[in-house]
């Protein structure tokens, strides 16, 4: 049972993290990015060539990390989803191929074989007879203060302020003087930097493989589906949610049927409940 | 006289024209094109490569040292499988119908093979596979000889594999470090159900170690923490591990989870020397079974001059050693051509499978028999399993292995990076060891 609750809510924070840039396209934009991935796997590999290749120390390899992020998200609102916003359907599959062109891009630059990161924190420790990584509790911690800041943001800086006008209403917010394109441009920025930081850490905690941008895609696609488009907090109870359930039929059931939990719920949620927990208009 | 002399000349102009022409023509021609080699499996994969680089090899030196049937040049034509089912039948068809191979060397993995097999048995194409080791496909040889009499297999099957593996862990795991009961942590493959069900049969009768627990996980499984958990929860005195697809991910995360539980077992990533780096350096304390030649093993003169070859052609490139099938493509491409040369070619198929079931290649090192590429007959019985294996590499599994190569070693990876063969004693140049963290 301490197995279950302890790594469920390491999990969960990790999770968490994932979902958060996936939620902000979503809630803003009302785009299904299915090019998010790709800023986790981007994360993780711009974040392993700093280190393990060019041996180049750790926070400003982070950093390098979260600037090629940024650019990757806003090139990919510049490029595809600005050029076909009056067409849904035409921004999910684009960007869909965006993320098999950029897989296939990493398999000519790094060949199909699944790499091991460092991790950003060696070590790990016991409570309650569980080993606990120091690296995955950094990234459970930096999740909660990512979190946390970002609801500063939204609801207590002038941009954020737009942010949330802009996903109630862009014509109105246009009307009252904002530029929806601008306030598109920073949440593709943010959601690149969020996903890309959440690379870093969802790389050092499994491995770095090119086709590791569908797992957190999936798992992101469903924390905004049960927790409900436009809430933060709902992400975050909905990534607790999953993160436990899967440590749990895991520990109980079978390590096979890990990922089919996720998937019932999300068909659960949207039958019962299609707008999720605690789902709303604006973030 | 003039005349005479001019008709000489007209003669002789003449024929020098006709003999030009027949050695020009499309008949003559004929016979010096290519003898078409095709490869199947991945393009992309440590596995793939390793069989594309061991055939390019040979083939360099058949056709340095004159070619083959009659000089004829070789040409190696290739078609990706992706190691996916589906890709893998198209593979071979293509192979088959736009390239009109002569003979298919494979580097598939289990599922693609079995998915080819039938259009192989249809196309009737010589195919030897240098990977995979899926007993079934050899049970379906000595069922249905007239069938998949076309097809070898130079690696030890897995029923091969799992019973000297159990020696290992009757004589080292159990003799010596006095561990009784495992854990199994299978990956959810063909192979890994087909190894499992070996060792659940053999393990404990013959080794004495009780099988505790039994995890199947799904091969793109990213987290493997609660696995570790529930299997270190049990207690047991090691995990064995069998996986064959993307094996540094359990391997790396073994290691950073430190998991207070030993492991073995198949670790197929840890096949090659690029499972360091892979691993971040975090891949000490790992040790596998492995068919051979491998990292850690002595090497023979020519299988080393082979690998200098490999190395100064590659250098860098992934993988930088060649995994076992990389040698059973080098050697298995002189046993095919052997076969052709007796038989006159590839076709007919029956005067070519005769020539390659009496392929004996022996390779001796320090004066012992080291490596043997030869294959098992039909209705010829392996003495310790009592059972055929029509046109699988001709293994030797019962001690002291005198015989022939055995169908697999220990390899253990140290926390240094390096690597040594652990078991059988005949082959070994290094002690079985645990990670530091496990007291």
């Amino acid at each position: 049972m301490a197995q279950v609750i302890i790594q469920g809510f390491l999990l969960s924070g990790l999770y968490a993290l994932i979902a958060v840039g996936f939620t902000m396209i979503f809630s803003v934009g009302r785009v299904l990015n299915l090019a998010y991935g790709v800023y986790i796997m981007l994360g993780g590999y711009v974040y392993y060539v700093a280190v393990q290749i060019l041996s180049l120390p750790k926070f400003p390899s982070f950093l390098l990390a979260g600037l090629a992020g940024i650019v990757f998200g806003v090139l990919t609102y510049l490029v595809l989803v600005k050029r076909f916003e009056k067409d849904p359907i035409a921004v999910e599959i684009s960007t869909l191929i965006l993320a098999v062109v950029m897989q296939a891009v990493i398999v000519l630059i790094f060949s199909t074989a699944p790499r091991s990161m460092w991790p950003l924190i060696p070590g790990r420790f016991e409570v309650f007879g569980v080993s606990i990584l120091k690296n995955i509790l950094f990234a459970t911690a930096v999740s909660w203060v990512v979190l946390g800041s970002l609801m500063v943001f939204i609801h207590k800086t002038h941009i954020g302020r737009a942010i949330r006008a802009v996903s109630m209403d862009a014509k109105g917010a246009a009307v009252s003087g904002i530029d929806p394109h601008r306030i598109n441009l920073v949440t593709w920025a943010l959601s690149g930097v969020l996903g890309a930081i959440a690379g870093v850490f969802f790389a050092t905690y499994t491995q770095l493989d090119p086709g590791m941008w569908v797992f957190p895609l999936i798992t992101a696609v469903a924390v905004v589906i049960v927790g409900g488009i436009g809430s933060i907090i709902g992400s975050l109870i909905a990534a607790h949610i999953i993160g436990f359930m899967e440590v749990a039929t895991t520990t109980w059931i079978s390590a096979d049927l890990r990922g089919v939990f996720t998937m019932a719920l999300i068909i659960v949620v949207l039958v019962v409940a299609p707008k999720g927990l605690l789902g709303k208009a604006e973030l | 006289m003039g005349t005479n002399r001019m008709t000489l000349v007209s003669i002789m102009a003449t024929t020098a024209l006709f003999v030009a022409g027949v050695l020009c023509s499309p008949v003559t021609m004929a016979a010096k094109d290519p003898v078409v080699v095709g490869y199947i499996g991945s393009f992309d994969s440590d596995t793939g490569k390793s069989t594309i680089r061991g055939a390019e090899i040979a083939i360099e030196e058949l056709n340095a040292a004159g070619g083959v049937l009659g000089g004829r040049q070789i040409k190696l034509v290739k078609a990706d499988t992706r190691e996916d089912v589906t890709e893998g039948i198209k593979a071979y068809e293509y192979l088959a119908e736009t390239e009109k191979v002569d003979f298919i060397i494979s580097g598939s993995i289990d599922d693609v093979s079995l998915s080819w097999l039938p259009r192989m048995a249809e196309y009737k194409i010589p195919t030897l596979d240098t990977w995979t080791s899926y007993v079934g496909i050899i049970d379906m040889v000595v069922n249905e000889y007239d069938k998949y009499k076309m097809y070898f297999m130079n690696v030890a099957c897995d029923y091969a594999l799992a019973t000297l593996y159990v020696d290992f862990g009757k004589d080292i795991l159990a003799d010596k470090m006095g561990w009784k009961t495992t854990v199994v942590l299978q990956e959810d493959t063909a192979f890994g159900g087909g190894v499992f069900e070996l060792v659940d049969q053999m393990l404990a009768p013959e080794a004495g170690i009780e099988i505790i627990d039994h995890i199947v996980y799904d091969t793109n499984t990213v987290d493997f923490s609660p696995i570790f958990s529930k299997a270190a929860e049990s207690k047991p005195d090691f995990i064995y591990l069998i996986s064959s697809v993307r094996s540094q991910v359990p391997s790396s995360q073994y290691v950073k989870l430190q998991v207070p539980v030993p492991m073995t077992g198949i670790n197929v990533a840890a096949f090659g020397k690029d499972f360091w780096n892979d691993t971040g350096q975090m891949g000490g304390g790992t040790s596998t079974l492995s068919p051979i030649p491998s990292v850690g093993f002595a090497m023979d003169d020519r299988t080393q001059a082979f690998v200098e070859k490999y190395e100064a052609k590659y250098g860098s490139s992934r993988p930088i050693f060649p995994h076992f099938n990389g040698f059973n493509a080098y050697y298995g491409m002189y046993n095919a051509f052997n076969a052709a040369e007796r038989a006159g070619g590839f076709a007919p198929l029956d005067a070519w499978v005769t020539e390659m079931e009496n392929e004996d290649l022996k390779i001796y090192k320090d004066g012992k028999l080291w490596l043997r590429y030869g294959f098992w007959k039909p209705g010829e019985i392996e003495p310790r399993t009592n059972r055929e294996y029509t046109h699988n590499i001709k293994f030797d599994i019962t001690q002291p292995l005198d015989d022939g190569a055995p169908s697999m070693v220990v390899i253990q990876w140290y926390e240094d990076g390096s690597t040594a063969v652990v078991y059988p004693e005949k082959y070994a140049n290094g002690e079985f060891g645990v990670p530091s963290w496990i007291k």
